[in-house]
C-alpha cells in the first residue's frame, strides 16, 4: 500500500480523536452545571410541542422568580414517558391529565396533589367530523353509533379526555373499537393531531379536549368549512399539577406549601401571569382534592387502564 | 430469486381497498416540504443538538458493544475453552445463553431499562449495546471456531502456553472479519439511535416524531437532511476503508476460509479503531454518561391483582399470527422487491439514480415515521406497517444486492449483451444468477431481523404482538408485558434457528 494512503488514514483517524478533544467543551448539556437542586418540571405532551415548549418555558421562568430556585423543563415524548419519568423520580412537578395523574399517585406512594386550573373541575371532551363524512351534529348519546364503520381517532393511549373519557362514552352508546373502520381508532398522539387529521380527512372523526379544540377555533387553525363538533360529553374531571413527595427534603421546609401558593396566586392582572394563564386557557388556578379522581379511577379501572 | 416479489400481486388487490385517500393533502405536503426545509436557527440548533447526541449514543454505544461483543466472543468460542482447558461444553452453554438477550430488540431493551432506572443517558447506550454486544459475540465465536487450526496446535505441541498460542495463531485473522462486521454495526448503530430517539431517548428522532406528529413538515425534512447528511459519508466512507483494507464482502456469508496476510493493514485498522474508541470515550463524556447509573434500580410499580389471568387471556393466537404474517410480507417486500426494480430500471441511468435515493431514504427514515405517513392515506393494520418495515429493509438490501452485483464478474453480463440480450436479461442470467444464493441467504438472515423490527411498526398501532406491547406498557400492564417479552424472545429464537438452517442450506449446495 502507497505511504499517501497510509498517511490518510493516520490522518483521519487522527482528526477524529482531536474533533472531540476539541469539540467536547462547547458541546456540555446545561442540566449537570448547576449544584443546587434544579427543580424540573414537565407536562403530559397533549399539544404541539413548540406550544409547550413556548407555555412551560414562561412557567418556568414564572416559578424560579416566585420560588428562587432554578426551574427547568424537561419535555417527554408521551403519557406514559411522563408517568414513568414521575415514578423514577426524574421529574420534579409534571401537569398531568386525569388519569396519567391517578396512575402516576398509584405508582408512586406519596406524590402530592398541587392544584388544577378552574375549567378542570369539569371539563368536556368534544368529538369533531369532518365536513365530507357527512357526520351530523348528535344530540343524545345513542347518537354515537352513527360513528360505526368510519374513520376515527383517539388523542394519545393514556388521554382523559382524548381517549379514556371518549371511549368510556362510546362504550355506553354500543360502539366497540372494532366498529371502526379498518377494526381499530387511530392514535394521534395529541390533541392538535387530532383536529389536523380529521380536518385533512385522514380521519372522518375523532375525540378532543374541548379547551384545545376552542383554542384551534380562535386561532383559525380549526377551519369551520372543514370539520365541525358533533357531541359536547358530559363533565369530568381532568388536569391538575402532581409533585413528588420529597420536594420538602430537597427544597427545604414548607417548600411544597410555598409552590402550591405560588401557583395559585396567577391572576390575570399580572402581565407576565396573564400570558401563563392564557396559554393555559385559565381564569386561574384552584386547589384541588383526591377525592374528585374517583370516577376516572373507576372508569380507568374498568377500561383496563389503571391496574 | 425473483419470487418473493410475488407478494405483490395479494398486496396490490389490497391496496384499493385499504386506501382511503383521505390524506393525500397532507402527503402532498410532506412531499413539497422536503424541497423547502425550514432553516429557523432556533429550529436547525434544536436538530443539530438532536444530531449531536444521537450520533454520540450510536458510537458510544458500538464501543461498548465491540468490547462487550469481542469478551464474550472469546469466551463462548470453543476453539478458547479447549486450548485452555480442554473442554467444550462451558462454550457452547454461553453461547445459548447469549441467544437471550440477542433476541430482544433494542427499542424493546430501551423501554425496558427505561422503567427501571428512568431518563438517564446511559439508558440508550446500553439499550444499543446488550444485544449489539451479544451479537458480535455470535460473529466472533463463528469466526473462531471456523479458522484453520494447523498453526494453533502446532504452537500449542511445541510447548507455547495456550493464552499466547491462541493471540498469536488466532488474533491476527480475526481482525479483518471482525472489524468488517463491527464498521457494519456502526451504521445499524446510527439507524437504532435515531429510532431509539422516536419512542422517547433522546436525541434526533425526538424531534423527528414530535414534528411529524404535529404535521410540521418543514421541520421535519430539516431533521431528515441532517440525518442523511451524516448517515451517507458514513456509509461511503466504511464501503470505501472496506474496499481499501480489501475485507470480505458482506454478502458472501459463508466461512472465509483464504486471508490474506495482515501487516501494515493491520496497524492502519488498529490505528482507526483505536481513534475511534478515543472518540467514544469523548462522547460518552459529553453525554455524561455514568455506568453506575445502571445500577440504581428503581422500584418497579406494584403488580395489579389478577393481572396474570388477564395476560393470559390475551388473543395469543391472532396477536402471534399477525406478528408472522406481518414478518413474512415484510420480508418478501424487501427481499424479492430490489432485484425486480433493478431489472425494471437497468437499461435508464436516471432510473438507477432515482432508485438508489429512493433506497437511501428508506435505509434513512426510521420505520415508524413511514408507517405513520402511510396512516394518512391507508387504513390501520398489517398493510401499512408491512410496507413500512419492508420500505426500510429494502433499502439496507438493495444496496447490498447492488454492491454484489458490480462486485461480481462483468464478463458474463457483457458476452450476453454482446450477443443480442437486452440489458434486462443480460443483468438478469449475467450477474442475478451468480450473486443469487448469497442474496437469498442474506435475505433469510434479514428476515430474522424483520421479525424482531415487527415490534417497532407494531408500536405505531399496525398489529400483531408489537401493538398490544404498546397498549400494554401505557396501562403499565407488567404482567402483560412480561409474557409479551418472552413471546416475543421465543419466537425470535425459533426465527433465528429457521433462518440459519437455510441459509446453511442455501450457501451449502
Amino acid at each position: 500500500m502507497p505511504a499517501r494512503e497510509r498517511w490518510t488514514a493516520v490522518a483521519l483517524g487522527l482528526s477524529l480523536a482531536l474533533g472531540t478533544v476539541v469539540l467536547t467543551p462547547h458541546l456540555r448539556p446545561a442540566a449537570a452545571q448547576a449544584s443546587r437542586p434544579v427543580l424540573r418540571i414537565s407536562a403530559i405532551p397533549d399539544q404541539n410541542p413548540e406550544k409547550l415548549n413556548r407555555l412551560y418555558g414562561q412557567v418556568a421562568q414564572l416559578l424560579a422568580e416566585q420560588l428562587g430556585v432554578p426551574v427547568q423543563y424537561v419535555p417527554v415524548i408521551d403519557y406514559a414517558a411522563a408517568v414513568s419519568a414521575f415514578r423514577t423520580g426524574d421529574l420534579d412537578l409534571v401537569w398531568f391529565g386525569g388519569l396519567t395523574g391517578v396512575q402516576a399517585r398509584l405508582q408512586k406512594p406519596g406524590a402530592q396533589l398541587i392544584a388544577q386550573r378552574d375549567i378542570d373541575a369539569a371539563f368536556h371532551t368534544v368529538f369533531i367530523a369532518n365536513k365530507g363524512s357527512g357526520l351530523q351534529p348528535i344530540t343524545s348519546l345513542k347518537g354515537l353509533q352513527e360513528l360505526k364503520g368510519k374513520r376515527f381517532t383517539f388523542g394519545s393511549e393514556s388521554s382523559t379526555s382524548g381517549r379514556l373519557m371518549p371511549q368510556f362514552f362510546l362504550q355506553q352508546a354500543g360502539v366497540k373499537l372494532s366498529d371502526f373502520a379498518g377494526g381499530a381508532p387511530g392514535f394521534s398522539g395529541s390533541h392538535d393531531a387530532t383536529i389536523a387529521l380529521v380536518q385533512s380527512g385522514t380521519y372522518q372523526a375523532g375525540a378532543v379536549n374541548e379547551q384545545v379544540w376552542l383554542a384551534n377555533l380562535r386561532s383559525g387553525k380549526a377551519n369551520r368549512t372543514r370539520v365541525l363538533a358533533i357531541w359536547r360529553t358530559p363533565a369530568y374531571p381532568d388536569y391538575h399539577w402532581i409533585g413528588q413527595p420529597n420536594l420538602d427534603r430537597r427544597f427545604g421546609k414548607g417548600f411544597t406549601t410555598k409552590l402550591r401558593s405560588a401557583i395559585l396566586s396567577w391572576r390575570p392582572a399580572n402581565p407576565e401571569q396573564r400570558a401563563v394563564l392564557q396559554l393555559f386557557g385559565a381564569q386561574q388556578f384552584t386547589p384541588v382534592d383526591s377525592k374528585a379522581y374517583a370516577p376516572i379511577e373507576r372508569v380507568g379501572r374498568q377500561l383496563g387502564k389503571i391496574r | 430469486m425473483l419470487l418473493p416479489a410475488a407478494v405483490l400481486l395479494p398486496l396490490l388487490l389490497l391496496l384499493p381497498q385499504a386506501l382511503h385517500g383521505g390524506g393525500w393533502e397532507l402527503v402532498g405536503q410532506f412531499a413539497a416540504a422536503a424541497l423547502q426545509p425550514s432553516l429557523d436557527p432556533l429550529v436547525l440548533q434544536s436538530l443539530l443538538r438532536g444530531l449531536a447526541i444521537t450520533c454520540a449514543v450510536a458510537l458510544v454505544g458500538w464501543a461498548v458493544s465491540l468490547v462487550l461483543g469481542v469478551v464474550l466472543g472469546l469466551a463462548s468460542a470453543r476453539v478458547v475453552w479447549q486450548s485452555l482447558s480442554g473442554r467444550c461444553w462451558p462454550a457452547d452453554l454461553l453461547a445459548r445463553l447469549l441467544a437471550l438477550p440477542r433476541s430482544i430488540h433494542e427499542l424493546i431493551w430501551g423501554l425496558l431499562l427505561l422503567q427501571l432506572i428512568g431518563l438517564q443517558p446511559a439508558v440508550a447506550v446500553a439499550a444499543i449495546a446488550i444485544p449489539y454486544g451479544t451479537l458480535v459475540a455470535r460473529v466472533v465465536r463463528d469466526l473462531l471456531d471456523a479458522l484453520p487450526r494447523a498453526s494453533l496446535s502446532a504452537l500449542l505441541s511445541a510447548g507455547t502456553p495456550a493464552p499466547t498460542a491462541l493471540l498469536t495463531a488466532l488474533g491476527p485473522p480475526l481482525l479483518p472479519g471482525l472489524l468488517s462486521y463491527g464498521g457494519y454495526r456502526l451504521e445499524c448503530a446510527l439507524r437504532s439511535a435515531t429510532l431509539l430517539g422516536v419512542f422517547g431517548l433522546g436525541g434526533l428522532g425526538n424531534d423527528l416524531l414530535l414534528s411529524l406528529q404535529s404535521l410540521q413538515f418543514h421541520e421535519l425534512w430539516s431533521g431528515l437532511w441532517l440525518l442523511l447528511a451524516v448517515m451517507l459519508p458514513l456509509e461511503a466512507l466504511i464501503a470505501r476503508l472496506r474496499r481499501h483494507w480489501s475485507m470480505p464482502a458482506r454478502l458472501s456469508l459463508g466461512p472465509q476460509t483464504q486471508r490474506r496476510p495482515v501487516g501494515r493493514r493491520g496497524r492502519q485498522m488498529l490505528v482507526l479503531l483505536g481513534s475511534l474508541l478515543l472518540l467514544a470515550w469523548g462522547a460518552a463524556r459529553w453525554l455524561q454518561i455514568d455506568p453506575t447509573q445502571l445500577l440504581h434500580w428503581q422500584p418497579l410499580p406494584p403488580l395489579g391483582q389478577g393481572g396474570w389471568q388477564e395476560a393470559l387471556a390475551l388473543p395469543w393466537p391472532s396477536l402471534i399470527a399477525g406478528t408472522l404474517l406481518l414478518t413474512l410480507t415484510a420480508a418478501a417486500l424487501a427481499v424479492g422487491v430490489g432485484p425486480l426494480l433493478l431489472l425494471l430500471v437497468a437499461p435508464w441511468r436516471q432510473g438507477r439514480a432515482l432508485l438508489q435515493l429512493g433506497w437511501m431514504l428508506g435505509r434513512l427514515w426510521p420505520p415508524p415515521l413511514t408507517a405513520l405517513l402511510l396512516l394518512f392515506v391507508l387504513k390501520p393494520g398489517l398493510l401499512p406497517a408491512a410496507l413500512a418495515l419492508g420500505f426500510h429493509n429494502l433499502g439496507i438490501l438493495g444496496r447490498l444486492l447492488r454492491e454484489a452485483c458490480s462486485a461480481a464478474d462483468p464478463t458474463p453480463e457483457q458476452a450476453l449483451s454482446s450477443s443480442g440480450s437486452g440489458p434486462r436479461l443480460a443483468l438478469l442470467y449475467g450477474r442475478f444468477s451468480r450473486v443469487a444464493r448469497s442474496y437469498l441467504a442474506y435475505g433469510a438472515y434479514r428476515s430474522d431481523v424483520i421479525l424482531r423490527e415487527t415490534v417497532v411498526v407494531g408500536l405505531v398501532g399496525g398489529t400483531g404482538l408489537g401493538s398490544q406491547l404498546r397498549e400494554s406498557l401505557s396501562s403499565f400492564a407488567w404482567q402483560q408485558i412480561g409474557l409479551l417479552l418472552v413471546a416475543y424472545a421465543l419466537l425470535t429464537l425459533v426465527g433465528e434457528d429457521l433462518s440459519d438452517r437455510s441459509r446453511r442450506q442455501l450457501l451449502g449446495a
